[in-house]
C-alpha cells in the first residue's frame, strides 16, 4: 500500500531475490517510500511477473536457483526491450559490475546497500520506462 | 775425334799453303816434315862445320826455315818435337798457348802421356800414337832425323771445350737419372749437387729454398773437401737470403741463371761475408722453377772468377728447370701423401665412429672408435650388428621423414636410433649418412658418422620430464589460484548476502519510528543473519583446518546408534517431521571423534528436516557392512535434481529449487560432512529423486573390538 510519506512518484517495483530477508527489507523500505512492491524468488517467477504486471522497475538478484537474474533479464528484454532492470547483487567486485552493465543492466546496486541507495535508484530510474510501456 | 782433330790441323796447314786444300793435304804433311828437317838442321847448326857451300846451303835453309816457321807458327795446331826420353826439344807458339807455358820453360820438360807414347813407339809396334788428357788430344809420330837419331813429332790440340760439353751432357744425364730414381728432393738433392760440383769443377754446390717468410734457406749443400768450405756451408746454414736480394734475387726475377763473377757486398751481405771468408769469388745462381714462381735456387761457387761458357749456362738453365719441376712434383706428391695420411689418421683416430658402407649396404670399413663404441669386433659388427643398425636407421629415418640410409644422397641428415652394444648396453646413437659418389656421380659408398648421444639424450629426457613436471605444477598452481579466486568470490557473496539484511534492518532501526512488533521482527532477522555469518566463518575455518590437515581428531570408541538417537531426540523437539529410527542393535562400535560424528549426523538430519515438507518422514538407519558401519539419513522431501547430485558436496552448492529457497545454510555443511567422513576412512554418497526425497549414506570403519553387551541392550 502506498504510504502517506511517499515521494512525488509512486512506481511499481519488482524485487526478484531468493533471499527472504532481502525481499522483506526491500518491500518494507520501498513501500514506506510510496512504491508498490512485487516479489519473485527465482528467475522464472521474475520473468512471469515482469511480463504480466509490467512493473516500472525491476530490482534483480543474480544468484537465484534455476534461472539466474541475468537470464531472466535477457528474457524480459526480449519481450519488453524498454523494461528498466537494475541488477542488485552481492557479487560486488568491480569486474562483476562491468559484467552486469555489459549484459544490459540499467544500473547496478551492490549488496549490502544503504537504504537511500535503494530508494534513490528507484526514484531515479522508476520513471524511465513508464512512458515506453504506456 | 782424334782423327778429326788431326784432319782439322792438316786442313789448317793446307789452307795456309799456296795451292789449295784437298790436293795438298799430303804435300802439307811432307812440308811439315821438311820443316822438321830444317828445324833439326837449325838445332844442330851451332855445333856443325862451316863451308862456303854450307853457307849457301845454310842461307837457302834459313830462307826456307823462315818461310816454314811462318807457316808452322801460323797454324792453331800445337806442334812440338820430343827426344827419345819424351822431353820437349822444340815447340811452336800454338803449343805454348795450349800448354800455358813459354817455350823456354817447356824445353827439357815432358808430358807423362808423351813419355808413354814415345816408349810405346820405341818398342816398335806402331809408328804413331794417339791419346788424350783431360784437355789435350795428342798424336805422337816417330820422325827419323839424320845424325840426330829419332825425334818424335807431337801434335797437340785443346779439346777442353769438347770435354766440357761432354761433361755437361754427362752431368745432365746423371741429374736426370737421379731425378728419375728418387721419390723426394731430399733424396735426390745431395747426389745431384755432388755430381754437379765435382764433375763441373765447382768448389761448392748448394740448393736453396724459399721458406714461409719468403727467405731463401739452405736445403742441401755439397763442397769440395776443405775446411774453409765446410765453414762456408755452416755459415750458409746460419743465414737466410731475402727472396729479392742479390744474385738469387736476379735469378729469381729473370728466370735464367745469374752470375756474380766477383761476389761483391752489393749482393747479400751475409752470403758475401761467408764467401769471402771461404775465398770464393764467383757464384752462379740457377733458378729452379717448377712452373710459375721460382722457389728454389741452385748456387754454384768457385774460387776462380771464371768466364762462364754459354753451353754450361744453357745446361744449367735446363737442369734448373728440370730440378724445379721435380721439386714441385715431389712436393705435390708429399702433400698428397700427407693429406692422405691425415685423412687416414682422422678416420682411424676420430673420437666419432665412422663406417664406410657399400652401395648395397654392407659394412666395408669401420674405425676403432665405432668398434669400441659398439663393443664388437669388425666381423661381428659387419655380419650381425650392422644389418640391425641399418634397419633401425631406416625406421627412424622413416619417422623423421629422412631418406633411407642407402638412398641418403643429400648429406647431413641425422637420425637417432637405439642400439645394443656387444656387451648388451643400450645406447642412443646419432647417425649421419653422407653418400660418396664415384666419378660419374653414382653412389659408390656411404659414409656414416656414428655418435654416442646416450648421455645427451638421457639428459634431454630428464630435462623434458622436469619440464613436464614443472608444467603440471604450474597448471596445478594456476588451477589452485583460480579455485582460490572463485572461492573468495563465492565467500564474499555469501557474506554480503547475509550482511544485506543485517545492514538494511539495523539502518531502519537506527532511523527510528518503528512499531515494537517491527522492531522485534527486524531484530530477529538481524540476529539470524548474524548467526549465519558466524556459522559461515566457523564452517570455513573448520574446512580450512581439515583440508590443511590441521584439524585434530580425538579418536575414541563411538557408539553410532547412540549418536543417531541423540540427534533424533534434539531435532524432533523443534520440527514438524516424523523420525523413524531403524538402528541395528548388533552394530559394533566404531573408532572416531564423537563430536565430529555428531556434527555429521546433525548436519544431515537438519538438512533432511529443512528439505522435508511438514509431516514428512526422516528415517535414520544403521547397519554393519563389510567392516564398516553404514548410516543412512533419508527424507521424503524435495529431492535433488539429477544434474545437481554430482555437486551436492561442493562448497556453496545449495539446492535452492522450489521451496528450498528460504532455507538458510552456509553452503559448506555437506562439504564439511564429506571431509569428516573421509578423514575417518569412510565414504559418503547420496541417492535422490525429485519429489520423492533424498537418502544420504555414509560409512565409518568399525573398531577392532567387538560390541559391548550394554550397547546391545540399550538398542534392543
Amino acid at each position: 500500500m502506498p504510504d502517506a510519506t511517499a515521494g512525488s512518484h509512486s512506481y511499481t517495483v519488482l524485487v526478484a531475490d531468493d533471499n527472504e530477508v532481502a525481499q522483506r527489507l526491500c518491500r518494507r523500505v520501498l513501500e514506506k517510500a510510496g512504491h508498490r512492491v512485487l516479489t519473485a524468488s527465482d528467475g522464472q517467477e521474475a520473468v512471469n511477473l515482469a511480463l504480466q504486471d509490467s512493473p516500472d522497475i525491476i530490482l534483480m538478484d543474480v544468484a537465484m536457483p534455476g534461472m539466474d537474474g541475468l537470464e531472466a533479464m535477457r528474457q524480459i528484454r526480449a519481450q519488453k526491450p524498454g523494461m528498466t532492470v537494475v541488477i542488485a547483487s552481492a557479487h560486488s567486485m568491480a569486474s562483476d559490475r562491468d559484467r552486469f552493465l555489459a549484459a544490459g543492466a540499467d544500473d547496478v546496486l551492490s549488496k549490502p546497500f544503504k537504504l537511500t541507495e535503494l530508494t534513490g535508484v528507484v526514484d531515479r530510474l522508476g520513471g524511465r520506462s513508464s512512458s515506453a510501456q504506456a | 775425334m782424334i782423327v778429326a782433330l788431326y784432319g782439322v790441323a792438316a786442313v789448317a796447314l793446307g789452307l795456309a799453303w799456296p795451292g789449295g786444300l784437298t790436293a795438298w793435304v799430303a804435300a802439307a804433311l811432307l812440308v811439315a816434315l821438311g820443316g822438321v828437317v830444317g828445324l833439326v838442321y837449325l838445332l844442330s847448326r851451332g855445333a856443325g862445320a862451316a863451308t862456303e857451300e854450307a853457307n849457301l846451303k845454310a842461307a837457302e835453309h834459313e830462307r826456307r826455315e823462315a818461310l816454314l816457321r811462318l807457316e808452322v807458327e801460323g797454324t792453331g795446331v800445337g806442334l812440338g818435337l820430343v827426344d827419345e826420353s819424351g822431353r820437349w826439344v822444340q815447340v811452336n807458339e800454338s803449343l805454348t798457348t795450349i800448354l800455358g807455358r813459354p817455350a823456354a820453360e817447356l824445353r827439357g820438360t815432358s808430358l807423362p802421356e808423351v813419355e808413354r807414347a814415345v816408349g810405346e813407339l820405341q818398342a816398335g809396334t806402331r809408328t804413331s800414337w794417339h791419346g788424350e788428357t783431360s784437355a789435350l788430344a795428342l798424336t805422337v809420330s816417330a820422325t827419323p832425323v839424320n845424325g840426330s837419331g829419332v825425334l818424335y813429332l807431337v801434335e797437340a790440340s785443346d779439346v777442353s771445350a769438347a770435354k766440357r760439353a761432354e761433361a755437361l751432357r754427362d752431368v745432365l744425364a746423371a741429374v736426370r737419372h737421379t731425378i728419375a730414381t728418387s721419390a723426394t728432393w731430399d733424396q735426390a738433392g745431395p747426389a745431384i749437387l755432388a755430381a754437379l760440383g765435382s764433375t763441373l769443377g765447382w768448389d761448392a754446390a748448394q740448393f736453396w729454398m724459399l721458406d714461409d717468410q719468403n727467405v731463401f734457406r739452405l736445403r742441401h749443400a755439397w763442397h769440395r773437401d776443405s775446411e774453409r768450405l765446410f765453414e762456408f756451408e755452416r755459415d750458409c746454414q746460419a743465414t737466410g737470403i731475402p727472396a729479392a736480394e742479390g744474385v738469387f734475387g736476379r735469378a729469381r726475377k729473370s728466370g735464367v741463371p745469374a752470375i756474380d763473377r766477383s761476389i761483391t757486398p752489393q749482393g747479400n751481405p751475409a752470403l758475401v761475408v761467408a764467401a769471402r771468408k771461404a775465398a770464393l769469388n764467383a757464384v752462379v745462381a740457377v733458378p729452379a722453377a717448377g712452373g710459375g714462381d721460382v722457389r728454389c735456387v741452385l748456387a754454384l761457387f768457385s774460387a776462380q772468377p771464371e768466364e762462364q761458357r754459354e753451353d754450361a749456362m744453357n745446361m744449367l738453365a735446363t737442369m734448373g728447370s728440370e730440378i724445379g719441376q721435380f721439386v714441385q712434383r715431389a712436393e705435390t706428391t708429399a702433400a698428397l701423401q700427407r693429406s692422405e695420411a691425415d685423412h687416414r689418421a682422422i678416420f682411424e683416430r676420430a673420437p666419432m665412429g665412422i663406417a664406410r658402407i657399400s652401395a648395397e649396404g654392407s659394412l666395408v670399413e669401420a674405425n676403432a672408435a665405432l668398434l669400441a663404441m659398439l663393443e664388437h669386433d669388425f666381423a661381428t659388427l659387419r655380419d650381425q650388428a650392422w644389418p640391425d643398425l641399418l634397419r633401425s636407421y631406416d625406421q627412424a629415418a622413416g619417422r623423421a621423414r629422412v631418406a633411407p640410409l642407402l638412398a641418403g644422397i643429400s648429406a647431413g641428415d641425422s637420425v637417432q636410433v637405439r642400439a645394443a652394444t656387444g656387451d648388451g648396453r643400450w645406447l642412443w646413437l646419432q647417425m649421419t649418412a653422407t653418400s660418396i659418389p664415384d666419378e660419374l656421380g653414382r653412389p659408390e659408398h656411404v659414409l656414416v658418422m656414428v655418435e654416442d648421444v646416450t648421455k645427451v639424450r638421457d639428459a634431454q629426457d630428464r630435462a623434458t620430464e622436469a619440464l613436464e613436471a614443472q608444467r603440471t605444477a604450474n597448471a596445478d598452481l594456476e588451477k589452485l589460484d583460480r579455485t582460490k579466486t572463485e572461492f573468495l568470490s563465492i565467500v564474499s557473496h555469501e557474506f554480503r548476502t547475509a550482511l544485506t539484511g543485517i545492514q538494511g534492518f539495523s539502518e531502519l532501526i537506527r532511523d527510528g519510528g518503528l512499531e515494537p512488533d517491527e522492531l522485534r521482527a527486524y531484530g530477529g532477522y538481524i540476529f539470524n543473519d548474524a548467526e549465519r555469518v558466524n556459522r559461515l566463518i566457523g564452517d570455513m575455518l573448520d574446512l580450512d583446518r581439515m583440508e590443511s590437515g590441521r584439524m585434530i581428531f580425538r579418536m575414541a570408541d563411538v557408539d553410532v546408534n547412540e549418536v543417531l538417537s541423540d540427534a533424533i531426540a534434539r531435532a524432533a523437539a523443534s520440527s514438524n517431521v516424523e523420525f523413524k529410527p531403524d538402528l541395528d542393535p548388533r552394530l559394533p562400535i566404531v573408532t572416531g571423534d564423537r563430536d565430529r560424528l555428531v556434527q555429521v549426523v546433525s548436519n544431515l538430519v537438519n538438512n533432511a528436516v529443512k528439505y522435508s515438507p511438514e509431516g514428512g518422514t526422516v528415517t535414520l538407519t544403521s547397519r554393519s557392512e563389510g567392516g564398516y558401519a553404514l548410516i543412512t539419513v533419508a527424507d521424503t522431501g524435495l529431492g535433488i535434481p539429477p544434474d545437481e547430485i554430482p555437486h551436492v558436496f561442493e562448497r556453496f552448492r545449495r539446492v535452492r529449487s522450489g521451496a528450498a529457497q528460504s532455507i538458510a545454510g552456509t553452503g559448506l555443511g555437506l562439504t564439511i560432512v564429506k571431509q569428516i567422513v573421509e578423514m575417518h576412512g569412510g565414504k559418503i554418497w547420496v541417492e535422490s529423486a525429485v519429489g520423492h526425497g533424498s537418502a544420504f549414506h555414509f560409512t565409518i570403519p568399525l573398531a577392532v573390538e567387538t560390541v559391548t553387551p550394554a550397547m546391545q541392550l540399550r538398542h534392543a
